[in-house]
Parts: structure tokens; C-alpha cells; sequence
């Protein structure tokens, strides 16, 4: 999980590694996921999500396909 | 709370308040506990990946979005310098905290350096981008190469 100045960076970058291009990301969209996933993570009741509820979280922030589907055996 | 959230909570203290995670010994110090029982609460908020565990099996390597080791994704918070695991967690940190930051980064490919302000409203506009390799439903399969 590694950040890019730019989707050239992101594909020479896979490009030589010989790695598939994922989904790209934004930072307005990366906070999103952040403040999501860890807003409550210090928390003394905090407990960890259940596969279904991560689902909908990530359907609910745009997070969408087989790549950030946490069930998905799609992908190697 | 029962122990096991009582030693996470100290872990996380520790982790906000000295910027590392804690040994066994100073959390069964901090919670006038039997090292044993710390340990086996590190174990189990290990097995239910709360914490990853070096392979000593009591060091931390990760306690989300906290790095118990220096990384190339760094946090500054009120001039509190944290590591990150990686990219998301570099912007968890900020969001875990619910305090404004400064995450400090490299482009993978070219290695520019990423200076990114971070306000309790999200970062500041920029055209950087995350990439993961790694499809969700296998993150876990190896978190730290995640």
C-alpha cells in the first residue's frame, strides 16, 4: 500500500515490477477509508468490524469490484 | 474493561505517547500484571489481528495504523512523530488521533518525497494517488508485504 506522485508513476512502476495495475486512489478518497477504518480504532469498546459490515463499508465509500471485495476469489 | 482491552488500551498509550509500542514488561508494569498474562493477551490480540507480533512473538511490529519499527511513511502530530505501516495507515494515524498532521512519504517509483498536510477535514488537495497491490481478501494472507 504505497503512495505515487501520479498514475504514469503507478504504471512504470508495475511495469517493471511486472505487477498488475490495481484500482487507483485518490487522497480525498484515501481519507475516506481512513477516517472509516480508524476514526474509533483507540477507542476502549472498539471492536473489530465483521466481514459483512467491512463490505458495506467499503460499498458505501466507493470501494467497489472484485479487488476490494474481502470474500472475493477472483483474484490471485 | 476486561484485561485483554486493558492491554490493548496500554499498548495504544503507549504507542500515542512515546511514539513505540511497548514491551511485555512495561505493560505488566504499567497494569500491575503477571508477565505471563500480558503475554498471552499479546498472543491473543495477535491471533484476532489487533496487534502483528515480530517473530520473538512479543516485540510489536504493528499495532494499526501504529509501526513498531521505522518505516518510509512518517506522521508528525502536534511535533509527535509517528510510523506507519503503509500509505492508508500514514492517513489512519491523523484519523485515529482525530488531531491534524503532516505525513511525510515517497513516490514508489521515482522516489520524490510526498509532504502531505492533513486537517481534521482530510488532506489537502494533491494530485499523489495510493496503489495496493494486494486484492482485500488476501491483505491478511501477508500483512506486512500488504
Amino acid at each position: 500500500m504505497l503512495f505515487f506522485r501520479s498514475e504514469e508513476a503507478v504504471r512504470q512502476w508495475c511495469g517493471d515490477g511486472g505487477h498488475p495495475v490495481r484500482p487507483l486512489v485518490g487522497m480525498e478518497q484515501l481519507w475516506t477509508l481512513a477516517e472509516a477504518w480508524y476514526s474509533k480504532r483507540l477507542d476502549p469498546d472498539y471492536r473489530r468490524p465483521k466481514p459483512a459490515e467491512v463490505i458495506e463499508m467499503l460499498h458505501r465509500l466507493g470501494f467497489l469490484g472484485e479487488f476490494w471485495d474481502p470474500t472475493s476469489k477472483a483474484l490471485g | 474493561m476486561d484485561f485483554e482491552a486493558s492491554v490493548k488500551q496500554a499498548i495504544y498509550h503507549s504507542f500515542v505517547h512515546n511514539s513505540r509500542g511497548p514491551s511485555v514488561d512495561e505493560v505488566a508494569g504499567r497494569l500491575e500484571a503477571d508477565r505471563e498474562a500480558v503475554a498471552e493477551a499479546y498472543r491473543s490480540l495477535a491471533s484476532q489481528r489487533v496487534l502483528v507480533l515480530q517473530e520473538d512473538g512479543e516485540s510489536i511490529r504493528m499495532a494499526l495504523p501504529f509501526s513498531g519499527i521505522p518505516t518510509q511513511h512518517q506522521v508528525e502530530v502536534e511535533g509527535r512523530r509517528y510510523f506507519a505501516n503503509c500509505a492508508w495507515d500514514a492517513l489512519g494515524i491523523p484519523a485515529a488521533l482525530h488531531k491534524p498532521g503532516v505525513v511525510t512519504s515517497r513516490c514508489e517509483q521515482s522516489h520524490e518525497p510526498l509532504r502531505l498536510e492533513v486537517s481534521l477535514e482530510g488532506p489537502e488537495p494533491s494530485p499523489w494517488l495510493f496503489h495496493c497491490l494486494v486484492p482485500a481478501a488476501k491483505w491478511w494472507d501477508d500483512v506486512v508485504f500488504t
